[in-house]
């Protein structure tokens, strides 16, 4: 039996296999993976906003930039080699369409994911996998025992990355 | 100085309080005109949470809802939301054009309980925000109603990313309608998402600033 792991808003957790990373609901939020299949680890991270602009937070997890840094640094500890690690990723939906000013206010998920795709590029690793955008909420699921994010919408079959 | 959420004072708070007390008081009435129902409220709420429980504070992340947004911006600026569980949703919108919708097709059935859901959520939100307007002295242009039909999780993302911006706090300032049925009872949460920079404004407005 692996262990199933809640990852919440803003968290970051690493795992060893086998285990399965779950976070439930994203709406604008990005859940990503990053893993390694040789050192059988893998990370996953709630992200909420695009940039920290150097504020200084307790949660890392909570913007793209400082999020991803902190799972690759963690996973590395853990004994990831870096070029192996391989990212994938789900969320930054539009859960709501207004026109006008609210749409720039709303459209956080858009900024997310671009942000993520930055911060992954910057390091170096490749994004093999992503579901994103749209206007539908997200639950997701990373397996280690395939390597698999899971994804799964309202209404909709379920996906696997 | 800018004001900061973690430092609303408890007078602050309270006042806050209110003014979802007032709001959803004007938007029970319409709900209970328009239904010609028995509406009663909740005693609202006005907490700082942190921001990072915004969703499980609503309830369970994967529960499916109905939720009706609309964006004010006028002197006082924010977001109003209107969340319904999705299985309630459809009684509401049953009670509402007064007919059993379980003979009709999937999609007939979703699309009159988006239309109703939309309009429920409209009269509602209006009824709050015309409040508020009378609290600031102002119009309060809006936008037409967005709906969304989701999870709770992803639907309260939205809230979470809008304090998130600011920092690490949110104020959860809601209250609870129930619609009195003869077997049931109807229920739906008015959420408030003031932008913090206008927060100001309507404490200053309530003369607590």
């Amino acid at each position: 039996m692996s262990t199933v792991l809640h990852v919440g808003m803003a968290d970051l957790v690493t795992a060893k296999h086998p285990a399965t990373l779950i976070s439930l609901g994203l709406g604008s939020c990005i859940g990503i993976a990053i893993y390694d299949e040789v050192a059988k680890l893998a990370g996953m991270a709630h992200i909420m906003l695009p940039e920290s602009r150097g504020e200084n937070t307790s949660k890392p997890g909570k913007f793209a930039d400082t999020a991803v840094c902190a799972l690759v640094n963690e996973l590395l500890q853990m004994g990831a080699s870096k070029g192996r690690l391989k990212a994938k990723m789900a969320g930054g939906a539009q859960m709501f369409a207004l026109g006008g000013k609210g749409s720039s206010i709303l459209s956080v998920g858009d900024r997310n994911v671009e942000a993520t795709k930055r911060a992954l590029s910057s390091l170096d690793i490749p994004l093999v996998a992503f579901d994103v955008g749209g206007n539908k909420g997200r639950s997701v699921e990373f397996r280690t025992d395939r390597w698999i994010l899971i994804v799964k919408v309202i209404g909709s079959a379920v996906k696997e990355l | 100085m800018k004001l900061e959420w973690e430092h609303l004072t408890s007078l602050q708070l309270d006042a806050l309080k209110e003014v979802v007390n007032i709001g959803a008081g004007n938007a029970a009435t319409a709900l209970s005109k328009l239904l010609k129902r028995s509406v009663t409220m909740e005693v609202p709420k006005a907490e700082l949470i942190p921001v990072y429980e915004v969703a499980e504070k609503y309830g369970a992340p994967e529960t499916p809802v109905c939720a009706v947004l609309i964006r004010c911006e006028g002197e006082f600026s924010g977001n109003v939301i209107f969340l319904m569980e999705e299985g309630e949703a459809f009684r509401l919108s049953e009670i509402l054009i007064s007919q059993d919708l379980g003979s009709l097709d999937d999609t007939t059935k979703e699309e009159i309980r988006d239309s109703v859901n939309a309009e429920v959520g409209n009269i509602i939100i209006g009824a709050f925000l015309s409040a508020i307007s009378l609290l600031v002295g102002s119009p309060l242009p809006s936008t037409v109603p967005a709906v969304a039909h989701d999870m709770l999780g992803s639907i309260m993302d939205v809230v979470a990313a809008l304090y998130g911006m600011a920092g690490d706090v949110a104020l959860m300032s809601k209250t609870t309608l129930n619609v009195i049925g003869e077997d049931s009872e109807v229920r739906g949460t008015v959420v408030l998402v003031p932008d913090p920079d206008s927060l100001e404004t309507l404490l200053k407005k309530l003369g607590v600033f």
